[in-house]
C-alpha cells in the first residue's frame, strides 16, 4: 500500500481528500502546517507528497525547495488555489513533479498521484507491447495481432503514452499536457474524439476492446484479462 | 495673495514681465547709445569742416571766426584765433585750451569763455588747426545741447519703462487669472468625477491650445474609463446571471431527486448531472479569471520565441477529427519558414484553437473552415474563415467583448467568453484581431502579429 503525506491547511479540503484517497486504497497521513509538514516529510519515507501552495508557517514552495535541496526526490504534487498560470511554472521549478489548480476533480488528483507513483521504468524502450498490440516507435508502425495499423504521428504518440502506462487511468487533461504538450483545459469532448478515432483503428470488428473509457475521469489501456 | 505666488500661471507672468523689461532696457540702451553717437559725430564733422575752412584761408581767418560766433544767437558757438605766442587775436575763447591737439579733429575739452555775461568755465567740443604763421584757429561748440538731448532721451526711455512694466505686469496677472479660472473649472469637474459622476467631462475651449488638448485627452481617458467600468459592471451582471442559471437548475434537480428518487441508480444519475452542471459553471469562472489574469499581463514572464505556424498547424490538427465528424472540411495553408513571434506558446495555441473551435461550431455540415498563416504587408497573419452564417456587420466589433454572443450564437452552447479570451491574448501580445466577412459570406477572423517587434513595451 502506497504511503502518502498530505500537507493541506484547509481542514474541509483535507477531509475530502483523505476520504477519497483512503477509499482508493492509499495510506494517507495529514498535517496542516508547513513546519509540521517539513518535519514529517524528513522523518520517514513516503511514496509521494501532496502539498498546498499556501501553508501557514512555511510556504509550500519553500518547503519543497528545502526538501529538494536536502536531496529528497520523493514525488511531489503541488495543489494551489492560485489561478495564475505562472504559478504552475513556479511550482514545477521549486521541484514539484506535477501541479494541480483548485478546484479540481478528485479523480484527476487520484490519476495524477497514480501517474507519479507508477512512472514508466524505462522510457528508452522503442518497441512497446501490450497484449496483442505492438508499436515500433523507430519505424513508426503498429500492429494488432497480424493486422497492420495505419497510425498518424499524433496517434502513435498517444498510443505510446498509453502503452507505457498500461492499466493506469489517464485523465483528459493529462493526455493533453503530455501528448499535445500544451497546458490549458480544452473542451473535454475534443480529446474524446481523438481517442474515439484511435479506438476505431485499434478495435476492428470482433476484436476485444483495448482502450476503456473510465466514466467521468478519462481512459485506460487494458488488454482483455 | 500668497496663493497667487504658488500659481504656475502667475509665476510665468512674472517671468515674462521680467524678461520683457530686460529686453526693453537693452533696446533703450542701444537707441540711446546710437542717438548720442550720431549727434556727437554730426557736430564733430561740422567743427572739422569749419576749422579746416578757417585754416585754409589764414587771411580771412578772423572773419570766419567772427562769422561762426555770430551764426548763433544763443551763445553756443565759440571760436578763437590765437597768435604764435598764444595771444588772442579774435573770438570768444579766452585762451587756447591746453589739452586740445592741433590736428583739426574734434575733442571735448574744458575752456574759459569770454561771454557777454562775463568769463565762464565750461566744457566744449572744439577742433583746432595750426596756421602758416604759427598761430592757431579754434572752432568750438557748446556741449549742453548734446547733453540735453542725452538726458531727454534717457528720461523718455526711463518713463517708457514704467508703462511697459505696468502693462506686462497687468498682462501677466490677466493671463494667470485666466489660467487659474480655467484650472478652477477643470478642478471642479475632476472633483465631480472623483465623487463618482463618471459621465462628467472637463470643459474644452475652442482655441485648441495646450489646455484644450490636455482637457480633450483627459476626456478621452474618462470615456475609456467609463466604458471599462460599464463593461466590468455588465460582466459582473452577466457572470452573476450565467452562474444563477445552472445553480438554479442544480438546486431544483437535487431537491427533486431527494424527494422522488427511489433507487441508488437514480440518485447517481442526479449526482452525475449535478456534477456536469457544476463543471460547466466552474469552466466559466475559470475562463473569466483567466481573461482577467491575461489582461493584467502577468504571464509576460512566459514569453519566448514561438513558431506560430507550427502552433497553427497543431491547433488545426487538434480540431481535424471534430470537423470530420461534423462533415466540415478543414483546409490548412501554413506558410512555413516565417520568423518566430515573441509570445506564450500555450496562450497562442488557445487563441488559435478558440478561433477554429468557433468556426467549426458555426459551419453547417458540408461547409469548409480555412485556416491560413502567411505574411502580409501588416505582418504575419493567422486567418480563420468559415462558410457559416457570418457575423452581422454591426456586431463585428462587439463579438470580442466578454459574454457577448452574436444573434446566430444564441442557441449554440458556450459561455460567450471564447473570443473575449482571444482578444485578451492578442492584446497581451500586441497583436490585433478583427472580424469581417469571408468572401463566401461566412465569418473571417484575422489575428495579425505586427511586422515590428511583437512584444508590447
Amino acid at each position: 500500500m502506497a504511503k502518502l503525506l498530505l500537507i493541506e491547511d484547509d481542514a474541509e479540503t483535507a477531509t475530502e481528500l483523505l476520504g477519497d484517497l483512503r477509499g482508493r486504497g492509499y495510506a494517507v497521513d495529514w498535517v496542516a502546517t508547513g513546519p509540521e509538514g517539513a518535519a514529517r516529510a524528513r522523518a520517514e519515507p513516503w511514496d509521494a507528497i501532496i502539498l498546498d501552495r499556501m501553508l501557514p508557517g512555511l510556504d509550500g514552495l519553500s518547503l519543497l525547495r528545502d526538501l529538494r535541496g536536502a536531496g529528497d526526490r520523493t514525488p511531489a504534487l503541488v495543489l494551489s488555489a492560485l489561478g495564475d498560470v505562472d504559478e504552475r511554472i513556479r511550482g514545477l521549478r521549486a521541484g514539484g513533479d506535477d501541479y494541480l489548480a483548485k478546484p479540481f476533480v478528485l479523480a484527476e488528483l487520484a490519476a495524477r498521484i497514480e501517474a507519479l507513483l507508477r512512472r514508466p521504468a524505462d522510457t528508452r524502450e522503442t518497441l512497446l507491447r501490450v497484449g496483442d498490440l505492438e508499436i515500433d516507435l523507430i519505424a513508426g508502425t503498429g500492429r494488432r495481432g497480424a493486422r497492420d495499423l495505419d497510425l498518424l504521428p499524433r496517434e502513435l504518440k498517444l498510443l505510446e503514452y498509453l502503452m507505457r502506462r498500461p492499466g493506469q487511468v489517464i485523465t483528459r487533461a493529462l493526455l493533453f499536457e503530455e501528448v499535445w504538450n500544451y497546458r490549458f483545459t480544452p473542451k473535454s469532448n475534443l480529446i474524446d474524439v481523438h481517442l474515439g478515432r484511435l479506438r476505431r483503428k485499434l478495435e476492428a470488428e470482433g476484436e476485444a476492446p483495448l482502450i476503456h473509457n473510465v466514466r467521468g475521469i478519462g481512459f485506460a489501456l487494458m488488454p482483455d484479462a | 495673495m500668497p496663493d497667487l505666488f504658488r500659481s504656475t500661471g502667475f509665476r510665468w507672468a512674472l517671468g515674462i514681465a521680467a524678461w520683457t523689461t530686460v529686453m526693453a532696457l537693452t533696446m533703450f540702451a542701444f537707441v540711446y547709445w546710437q542717438t548720442a553717437d550720431f549727434m556727437r559725430e554730426e557736430l564733430a564733422e561740422t567743427l572739422r569742416l569749419e576749422v579746416r575752412a578757417a585754416a585754409a584761408q589764414p587771411a580771412a581767418a578772423t572773419e570766419r571766426v567772427e562769422t561762426w560766433i555770430a551764426m548763433d544767437r544763443h551763445a553756443t558757438h565759440y571760436a578763437g584765433l590765437f597768435g604764435p605766442d598764444g595771444t588772442r587775436h579774435a573770438g570768444n575763447l579766452v585762451a587756447l585750451p591746453a589739452a586740445l591737439p592741433r590736428d583739426g579733429d574734434a575733442a571735448r575739452v574744458d575752456a574759459v569763455l569770454d561771454l557777454s555775461q562775463g568769463r565762464v568755465d565750461d566744457a566744449i567740443w572744439a577742433a583746432a588747426l595750426a596756421l602758416p604763421d604759427g598761430g592757431t584757429v579754434v572752432i568750438a561748440h557748446d556741449t549742453d545741447e548734446i547733453d540735453r538731448v542725452r538726458t531727454t532721451t534717457l528720461r523718455a526711455l526711463g518713463l517708457g519703462l514704467v508703462p511697459i512694466l505696468v502693462l506686462s505686469g497687468l498682462g501677466g496677472l490677466v493671463l494667470a487669472g485666466r489660467a487659474r479660472r480655467r484650472l478652477a473649472t477643470t478642478e471642479v469637474a475632476v472633483a465631480e468625477v472623483m465623487r463618482g459622476d463618471l459621465g462628467r467631462r472637463l470643459p474644452v475651449g475652442r482655441a485648441n491650445d495646450e489646455f484644450d488638448r490636455l482637457a480633450g485627452t483627459v476626456n478621452r481617458m474618462l470615456d475609456e474609463i467609463e466604458h471599462l467600468v460599464h463593461e466590468v459592471q455588465s460582466v459582473g451582471d452577466a457572470v452573476a446571471h450565467d452562474l444563477r442559471t445552472p445553480l438554479t437548475r442544480l438546486r431544483a434537480r437535487l431537491e427533486r431527486s431527494r424527494e422522488q428518487a427511489t433507487s441508488v441508480a437514480e440518485l447517481h444519475a442526479a449526482i452525475d448531472q449535478g456534477l456536469a452542471w457544476i463543471d460547466q459553471t466552474l469552466a466559466m469562472i475559470t475562463a473569466v479569471l483567466r481573461i482577467g489574469e491575461i489582461e493584467h499581463g502577468r504571464r509576460r514572464a512566459g514569453f519566448a520565441p514561438v513558431d506560430l505556424g507550427e502552433v497553427v498547424r497543431e491547433a488545426a490538427e487538434f480540431f481535424e477529427p471534430v470537423a470530420e465528424d461534423k462533415a466540415v472540411a478543414l483546409a490548412l495553408a501554413v506558410d512555413s519558414g516565417l520568423p518566430p513571434v515573441e509570445g506564450d506558446r500555450d496562450l497562442l495555441f488557445e487563441a488559435v484553437s478558440n478561433l477554429i473551435d468557433n468556426a467549426v461550431k458555426f459551419t453547417p455540415a458540408g461547409g469548409t473552415v480555412r485556416v491560413e498563416f502567411a505574411a502580409s504587408e501588416a505582418g504575419r497573419a493567422v486567418v480563420v474563415s468559415d462558410t457559416g452564417p457570418g457575423i452581422p456587420e454591426a456586431e463585428r466589433a462587439q463579438v470580442f467583448r466578454r459574454f457577448y454572443r452574436a444573434e446566430p450564437a444564441r442557441h449554440t452552447p458556450g459561455h460567450g467568453l471564447g473570443l473575449g479570451l482571444v482578444a485578451a491574448i492578442a492584446r497581451m501580445h500586441g497583436f490585433s484581431v478583427a472580424a469581417d466577412a469571408a468572401p463566401g459570406g461566412g465569418a473571417r477572423f484575422t489575428l495579425v502579429c505586427p511586422a515590428g517587434p511583437s512584444r508590447r513595451t
